[in-house]
């Protein structure tokens, strides 16, 4: 039994890290009052392009840049049309999630299941023999330490920093800090631009460290998880990362309970995240505190003559 | 009197015959295929698109060929009818969920022949088919179950199907045939299609001491076991490549087998498609295994070449009694074999599974 719960809590951090990388990058966009529905197209670009990168010999930091920089260039486009031509950002993010997909579909059909090198866990040899904990915090992969230093710099730089004071009022009243002198369409191209790098970054660590391979449709719809886990984690990086660890620790519980050849309700195992999820949107309803925790000015465009 | 009789009989057994709708090709045969993945997918949709290309060689002719067309009737609809006005009058789908949408298209144009894999309706001139896939699995869990040094095999399927099931209970069976300690621990993942949850099922399994992985969906098990120093056997297509080491063989389509030899009766106006569809195996060619590797003992091949010859006369099968499940239960008593109404109803696991048959919440 030691064994198992050992192995199960050691997998958390390899389920929960590209959904917490996702789910930090949209907290900054939608923290600054911009609606990203597209993760899962900036996701599965990120994976294709690392593949694509590392299959061609590129090595596997430039694959990892490489995956982040091509998403970063989608949510460029995102960002184009919905912060400067104030494109409705619903709509905008369903396209990225169809462009995203379209154009993996195609550049990547060369490098569909084709074999590369990935990135596998440190071994820390006699500290990962540390009673219990030792395999969970030294034997992860690097990028699962570099996530949970960008969620910490990410709360930081939101909530402790001038620059997050003023990403947070522009996701909050874009007028008031349009008048105390914040660039409000600067400011959101810059946090759209993070989502997307960030999004890249969790699309990298499926198709780099988690499967090791490029395959269409292989993000399957973790981009639409993160979107739920932002929710979930009421648009704080921290809660976020509470929030992924339940998600990724309900996903990896399940193959491991089959494994022994538990009985396991499968079906009620893989709907939990999502009723969570709805509970936790339905809590401030049940205690009467009605005033949600989204930013105010959240999916709503800013036109500087609108101001009040 | 006599002569009324013989005109009435002629007239009701022509009638009869052409009520049977013997069926003719409109014009020349043009011939397209439906695929609901990219044709080079790694698995499914490769295995039909590498039948394609060995039909355009057979026929000499040109295929076409739909990739992505999901399985929603409007869709399908949208992608036979789009063949059938440039003039193709033998489509091939390739998808279960394909079948409501050919059998529509089938009553609408009575000229064209259309085929469907892994399709469950069937018309005059639809007929859909599949493959005795558990064959193949039989002789693969032969070689997994004489490898194997913890007696433990494991497999990554998709969901909990008869036309899994059976490949998980083939290749049990296969391995228990030459190994009767072994037990092979089943996951379903639920999905057709998505590696990195099966990567990390297969993890699971490895933690278990699970030595020879064997995948029912995507390569992603090959390349997993392949990391950790483990064995696997393939499915669909040959995977050795994503397992230059550890991959033992894989279980291997050639739909062609049967493609060729039925568009070719289309052509010529001599098919007859089955009502209940066709269901063919190792006998016809369209089940088999890919080069066994290095690996793989000698006397281990020998044995599973003995056994492929057996089952392609028809001396055995993988599921002769007697069949136990996993409870004990028996299906079929000695002397007995599974006929193909119980191998589509079968919904359990035989004895030698780890793991539960999911049953609802």
């Amino acid at each position: 039994m030691e064994g198992f719960l050992i192995n199960w809590i050691t997998t958390f951090p390899n389920f929960a890290a590209p959904l917490l990388l996702a789910c930090m990058g949209l907290i900054i966009c939608e923290r600054a009052g911009v609606l990203n529905l597209g993760a899962e197209g900036l996701m599965v670009v990120g994976a294709m392009f690392s593949v694509m990168i590392i299959y061609s010999g590129g090595g596997i930091l430039l694959g990892v840049v490489g995956g982040m920089f091509a998403a970063t260039m989608l949510s460029l486009v995102f960002g184009i049309a919905v912060v400067v031509f104030r494109a409705d950002q619903v709509l905008s993010g369903l396209v990225v999630v169809a462009l995203g997909t379209g154009i993996t579909g195609i550049v990547g059909r060369a490098y569909t299941h084709k074999p590369i090198q990935g990135i596998e866990k440190f071994d820390a040899g006699a500290l990962g023999d540390i009673p219990f904990i030792g395999r969970l915090v030294f034997e992860q992969d690097p990028l699962v330490y570099v996530t949970l230093f960008i969620v910490i710099a990410g709360w930081y730089l939101l909530m402790r920093t001038n620059w997050g004071l003023r990403l947070r009022a522009v996701g909050e009243d874009p007028a008031t800090a349009d008048i105390s002198g914040v660039d409000v369409q600067g400011m959101r191209l810059v946090a759209v631009m993070i989502s997307g790098a960030l999004c890249g970054l969790a699309g990298v660590y499926l198709a780099v460290v988690s499967s090791q391979v490029w395959v269409e449709h292989m993000v399957a719809g973790r981009g639409w998880i993160a979107v739920a886990l932002v929710i979930f984690a009421r648009w704080n990086p921290i809660r976020a990362i509470f929030g992924a660890l339940i998600f990724g620790g309900a996903e990896s519980l399940t193959p491991r309970l089959l494994a022994i050849g538990a009985d396991v309700p499968v079906y009620l195992m893989n709907m939990l995240p999502y009723a969570i999820t709805l509970l936790v949107l339905l809590w401030p309803y049940i205690r009467g505190r009605a005033a949600s925790s989204a930013p105010s000015s959240l999916g709503h465009e800013f036109l500087r003559q609108d101001r009040h | 009197m006599k002569n009324i009789l013989v005109v009435a009989l002629t007239l009701f057994f022509g009638m009869t015959s052409a009520g049977m709708a013997e069926f003719k090709l409109d014009g020349e045969p043009k011939i397209a295929f439906i695929f609901h993945g990219a044709a080079d997918n790694a698995g499914w949709a490769e295995s039909h698109n590498n039948a394609r290309l060995k039909m355009e060689e057979a026929l000499d002719t040109r295929i076409a060929y739909a990739e992505n067309i999901p399985e929603e009737t409007t869709k399908v609809r949208q992608a036979i009818d789009l063949f059938i006005s440039r003039g193709h009058n033998i489509i091939v789908g390739t998808s279960f969920g394909y079948g409501d949408a050919f059998l529509e298209a089938a009553k609408q144009y009575p000229n064209v022949a259309f085929l469907n894999a892994a399709g469950t309706t069937n018309h005059d001139n639809l007929e859909s088919f599949y493959a005795r896939t558990y064959e193949g699995w039989y002789l693969a869990g032969m070689i997994a179950g004489s490898v194997t040094e913890t007696n433990k095999l494991g497999m990554v399927a998709g969901f909990p199907l008869s036309l899994v099931n059976w490949d998980i209970n083939g290749f049990t069976r296969g391995a228990l045939a030459v190994n009767p300690d072994a037990t092979n621990s089943a996951i379903f993942v639920n999905t057709w299609y998505d590696p990195v949850i099966e990567t990390q099922t297969t993890e699971a399994l490895l933690e278990q001491g699970v030595d020879v992985v064997a995948t029912d969906n995507s390569t992603a098990p090959v390349v997993t076991a392949e990391r950790y120093g483990k064995k696997s056997v393939g499915y669909q297509v040959d995977m050795a490549p994503h397992g230059p080491k550890g991959n033992l063989t894989s279980v291997l389509f050639h739909w062609e087998a049967h493609l060729i030899p039925t568009v070719q009766s289309i052509i010529d106006g001599s098919w007859e498609p089955n009502p209940y569809g066709a269901f063919v195996g190792i006998k016809e060619g369209a089940i088999g295994l890919a080069d066994l590797s290095e690996i793989a003992p000698a006397d281990v091949a020998a044995k599973v070449a003995v056994t492929h010859a057996a089952i392609k006369a028809g001396e055995l099968t993988p599921f002769d009694g007697p069949v136990l499940k996993q409870n004990g239960d028996v299906v079929i008593e000695a002397g007995a074999s599974l006929d193909d109404g119980q191998l589509w109803g079968m919904e359990y696991f035989v004895s030698g599974v780890v793991g539960t048959m999911p049953t609802g919440l």
